[in-house]
């Protein structure tokens, strides 16, 4: 698929054009309490890595301009799950994904739907800040660039590295390395980069894990802000932030070693932390298992 | 198992709860026995309990929140420190109310009583000591399918009350009593009545601690349940 064909592909899969959507997300950096953003619907996934089932029977509303967070015990499929919602899981030799997955009316993994188109939509960061070895400005203008935007790039740039609330300290240095700056900047620099290329949803693999508190802080503020304009889902370990930030909770969780992970748990992030339905839930946020 | 020294700390803190409550409830043991007795000597005796009981309600409500900043508690546990917090304040408030009734009758010794409404503040301090221990047992043993008895039991209290306020309005023609006891009684109405209220709302936060729910909220439900049912 070429280029502008990616284009076209993403704006039937939205709905929306490139030019509306930097309009509607306004621009300075303001997030615009955007309400017509698209959310998901899981249904009955399951993700293998070759013979293995790693999840199983996973379904899941993931609702528009909320925080959706995803929590459970190591290696209970919350990473593989979030890899899924945007086609990366299938990028390791051998590992596949069955069941459904849509971003508002459209299905992801329909025939001829294309990877990289879905990627830019569904953007990801990662738990450690991977920043390119470019410039500031580069590493957020890169992705926008070979996506084939034509607007105005300073424009781009400024507004990506706004909602990524980056901008005041970097504004002055943004020809320097992306490596120059701190964990933490590293990090709302790829969230900025992500946010470059107009995406719906913004997955997040542990994103502050490696960060010291004060940059978790930061990046926890960013994603209030960021949830008005895109929907968020994210990974974490740490239960308090997921009791912080998100809106919705998913408790993933393993029945028997050797078994898939399952979503044992759905449901408003204030009823899992205050009163969750199932014991397991209970023991995994009051920390007396995992 | 994970977090045992946090369990630990949680069960300590219970039983220490437990402990104050045992206590209050001796004071209202105290003080009914002072009132059907007239022993003024153990009325005297309960007078100062009202100070430790705040003193304790003080480092209870300290660990509590030393606890919650930093163990971040969640879903059981917290709910375990916000009930402990909730059952401690109606434990001091229980103790304290209990002293001032045996200030009273220290004070009211030797006058002269009207018969029917000491009956009915005697039987008025049994009915709210015995609430107030059950909802302590309701508490420790987590026995919510008791804490709605409860309610039904303080009801015996509301009318105690009412009955024990229409004899303050309408005294006998014979043997009104002193009126300064008779004030004073009034004013023992009120603190009994209250007594029995906090040993309901211990109950009743005991069902929180369980379910999770309001046992207001549980009751509505009940209720509207049993409404539905009636209208098949």
């Amino acid at each position: 698929m070429t280029q502008s064909e990616r284009t076209r592909e993403g704006q039937r899969l939205t709905g929306v054009s490139r030019d509306q959507r930097a309009t509607r997300k306004g621009g300075g950096g303001e997030a615009a309490g955007d309400n017509s953003t698209l959310g998901m619907k899981v249904g009955n996934l399951a993700a293998f890595y070759g013979s293995f089932k790693a999840v199983t029977d996973v379904s899941m509303d993931i609702q528009a301009n909320k925080v959706t967070a995803l929590i459970g015990p190591s290696g209970c499929g919350k990473s593989t799950y979030i890899r899924c919602l945007n086609r990366m899981h299938e990028v390791i030799p051998g590992a596949r994904a069955e069941g459904s997955v849509t971003l508002g009316d459209q299905d992801i993994y329909a025939k001829g739907s294309d990877p990289v188109v879905i990627r830019r939509r569904i953007g990801m960061v990662f738990q450690k800040p991977n920043p390119f070895s470019k410039s500031i400005y580069e590493n957020v203008a890169w992705g926008a660039r070979i996506n084939g935007f034509k607007g105005d790039m300073d424009d781009l740039v400024e507004r990506s590295l706004r909602q990524a609330a980056l901008w005041e300290e970097v504004k002055d240095r943004l020809k320097e390395s992306g490596f120059s700056l701190s964990g933490g900047q590293q990090q709302r620099l790829c969230i900025a980069r992500t946010l470059a290329v107009e995406p719906e949803v913004i997955l997040m693999d542990e994103p502050a894990s490696a960060l010291d508190p004060v940059s978790t802080q930061k990046i926890e503020d960013t994603m209030a802000e960021l949830k008005k304009s895109y929907t968020v889902v994210i990974v974490t370990h740490n239960m308090q932030q997921a009791a912080r930030i998100s809106d919705y909770t998913g408790f993933f969780y393993i029945v028997n070693m050797g078994d898939p992970g399952r979503l044992w748990e759905f449901d408003e992030t204030e009823k899992i932390f205050s009163n969750p339905e199932r014991k397991e839930t209970e023991d995994y946020v009051t920390g007396r298992f995992g | 198992m994970p977090r045992e020294s946090f369990q630990q700390e949680l069960d300590n803190l219970t039983s220490d709860v437990l402990g104050v409550g045992r206590e209050v409830g001796v004071s209202l043991e105290n003080m009914g026995r002072a009132m059907e007795t007239g022993a003024e000597e153990l009325a005297a005796r309960e007078l100062g309990v009202d100070v430790r009981y705040k003193a304790r309600g003080a480092e209870l409500d300290r660990d509590s929140m030393i606890l919650q900043a930093r163990q971040a508690p969640v879903a059981g546990d917290l709910r375990l420190l916000y009930t402990v917090q909730a059952v401690t304040n109606h434990l001091v408030r229980s103790g304290a109310l209990s002293e001032h009734i045996c200030h009273a009758l220290a004070e009211t010794a030797g006058a002269e009583r009207d018969e029917d409404l000491e009956a009915a503040l005697v039987e008025m301090a049994r009915t709210a000591r015995n609430i107030f221990n059950e909802g302590l047992d309701i508490f420790e043993n987590r026995d919510i399918d008791r804490a709605r008895d409860l309610q039904a039991k303080d009801d015996k209290v509301d009318l105690l009350y009412s009955e024990a306020m229409n004899l303050i309005a309408n005294p006998s023609d014979s043997g009104a009593g002193a009126p300064e006891w008779r004030m004073r009684a009034a004013l023992m109405v009120h603190y009994l009545e209250r007594i029995a209220d906090h040993g309901v709302d211990i109950g009743g936060s005991t069902v929180f601690l369980v379910t999770g729910q309001r046992i207001e909220d549980a009751m509505r439900q009940y209720i509207e349940r049993d409404v539905n049912r009636d209208e098949e």
